[in-house]
């Protein structure tokens, strides 16, 4: 009888301990942003800080960004290959690629491998900062940490995930003809004419808005992570692993949201 | 990609704009460029032979059994959740826009079971269940070891005459090889009954007629499971490689972790494309 309660107590304190954590990886998490937008209100950002950051997250990760539109685009032609040349609409692969690369597909690519080359190391460098007390260093000399550190990162995040996204469909659909090209025998101008016959920019657009909001959460979530480290270079570790872990949550998440509101005011 | 340090970094900029000044632009070019290439080469070089070192363990039969069901426990029971989430939510969306498409079209859904289903199997499945274990696993290893490293734990194991690669590599890579195929299996039926489901409540598609199979041969089956098993090869072996080259302190282990995940992340798109085109051309 006794065993029976006592398992029944531990699952009810399992449960208490998820939900007080849960609660306080969310409050956190809010409380960053509320913050970051309490800083932002009459700008106060450090624009030197602000342009170091937007060349640390832009220009040094486009490359990677690149490779892999490259990559999606050309197995999203292989892929529907098969397909398509069964039914002989050869003309209709730009069509397909486009389609879900730009409202799905390219977003959701390089907002993945955005969190992991830019929300990592976001995460990574705040932590650093604060396991070695450069945070406490700010405070002390009456600089507000997170209108020096977080809200350049934060803006940088949001503004360079959308300029990376139309880089990175650019790229998709050039590694998309390119494969069709040299797979299928398929003329790369009738690719990129079958691409312009659809007249995709209403998906285009939910593509950029939703790669807006995947900046924002990255942002967000791998701020929080790195001002919430403890305990040395196990913490920062630790502290990346679940950033990551929780952008990618973050990620599909809001994809679905979106997704949701786009179908219900039928924008899609 | 130049994954170092920030402090570093800018010291070398400054350096190098020191020697084109003293030396001219092409000479410090070339050097640029050969300091890149060997260092290119130099980590291949170094991470093929940490993948000849865990296979020798293997086959050598130096294999802790108890340390390999730990790891099987921490890479396959504990991600779970973590894969049935993130793969439910990607198929909701994936059926919503694809319906929304063909309604756009031509309304007749008896085709969106078999042409999601067969997509499922053959790229999605593998390829996100692989992504979402690189994030997950890949970055908790690169993290563990790599802290490991400049804790210099790693230099008791070798001063305890235990091998660290025997002691923390080669476990974890016979977890995520027999895990990896696992998880995506797991993950490729949550995301084709989380689609079912969102197909039968958001356009009224029998879950029966959803449940048609007609396009999927084996040969797609077996490129998925290629695929799953070529990532858990790739995810511990590039995450390990990562973690045992941080240095620094809790700096390092930053840079170790976010270089492991961005290496993954390469590798499985690689991995997908090749297998890819391997299903077309040749099965």
């Amino acid at each position: 009888m006794s065993r029976g309660r006592t398992s029944v107590l531990s699952g009810a304190a399992f449960v208490g301990n998820r939900s007080l954590w849960l609660a306080s990886v969310v409050g956190g998490m809010t409380m960053t942003l509320v913050h970051i937008v309490r800083a932002m209100i009459p700008p106060r950002f450090d624009w030197r800080e602000f342009m170091r950051n937007m060349y640390k997250v832009g220009v040094k990760s486009y490359l990677v960004i690149i490779v892999v539109a490259c990559f999606t685009g050309a197995i999203m032609v292989v892929q529907s290959a098969t397909y398509m040349s069964k039914i002989h609409a050869n003309h209709m692969i730009g069509w397909g690629a486009g389609l879900t690369i730009f409202s799905e597909l390219g977003p959701l690519m390089i907002g993945l491998i955005f969190s992991g080359r830019v929300g990592a190391n976001n995460t990574a460098e705040l932590g650093t900062m604060v396991v070695t007390e450069q945070v406490h260093a700010l405070r002390s000399l009456a600089i507000d940490p997170v209108e020096y550190l977080v809200v350049p990162r934060f803006l940088s995040m949001v503004i360079m995930m959308t300029v990376l996204t139309v880089l990175g469909d650019l790229f998709a659909m050039i590694g998309g003809a390119i494969t069709a090209q040299v797979m299928l025998g398929c003329d790369w101008r009738e690719f990129l004419a079958s691409l312009l016959d659809a007249q995709l920019l209403g998906e285009f657009v939910v593509g950029l808005c939703k790669a807006c909001l995947f900046g924002f959460t990255i942002a967000v979530v791998s701020c929080y992570y790195g001002l919430s480290v403890r305990g040395g270079a196990r913490g920062v570790g630790r502290a990346v692993n679940n950033a990551v872990v929780a952008s990618a949550i973050g990620i599909f998440a809001v994809d679905y949201l979106a997704t949701l509101l786009c179908v219900e005011f039928g924008w899609l | 990609m130049s994954d170092k340090p920030q402090t570093p970094n800018l010291l070398e900029e400054e350096t190098s704009t020191h020697h084109t000044v003293q030396d001219g632009r092409l000479i410090s070019f070339i050097r640029d460029m050969g300091r890149a290439t060997t260092d290119g080469v130099g980590g291949v070089v170094r991470f093929f032979n940490l993948c000849s070192h865990t296979m020798s363990s293997i086959l050598r039969g130096r294999i802790m059994w108890r340390r390999v069901a730990s790891e099987m426990y921490e890479v396959g029971n504990r991600s779970l959740i973590f894969i049935v989430v993130t793969l439910s939510f990607l198929s909701m969306v994936m059926i919503y826009q694809t319906a929304t498409q063909m309604s756009r079209i031509y309304p007749d859904f008896s085709m969106l079971g078999a042409g999601y289903i067969e997509m499922m199997v053959k790229l999605f499945g593998p390829t996100l269940t692989a992504l979402m274990i690189a994030t997950r696993v890949g970055t908790g290893i690169a993290a563990e070891i790599g802290s490991m490293v400049v804790t210099e734990q790693v230099d008791a194991l070798k001063m305890s005459n235990t091998d660290p690669v025997e002691y923390l590599v080669v476990p974890r890579f016979i977890a995520c090889i027999i895990m990896v195929p696992m998880l995506a299996i797991v993950g490729t039926m949550v995301g084709i009954f989380a689609g079912m489901i969102t197909a039968d409540v958001g356009f009224d598609v029998n879950p029966i007629g959803f449940w048609d199979l007609q396009l999927v041969g084996e040969n797609d089956i077996i490129v998925g499971l290629c695929k799953a098993f070529s990532c858990g090869v790739a995810i511990p072996m590039i995450s390990a490689q990562a973690g045992l080259e941080a240095k620094g302190g809790s700096e390092g282990v930053g840079w170790a972790t976010t270089r492991a995940i961005v290496s993954c992340t390469l590798a499985i798109v690689v991995i997908d494309l090749v297998w890819g085109i391997i299903g077309v051309k040749l099965l």
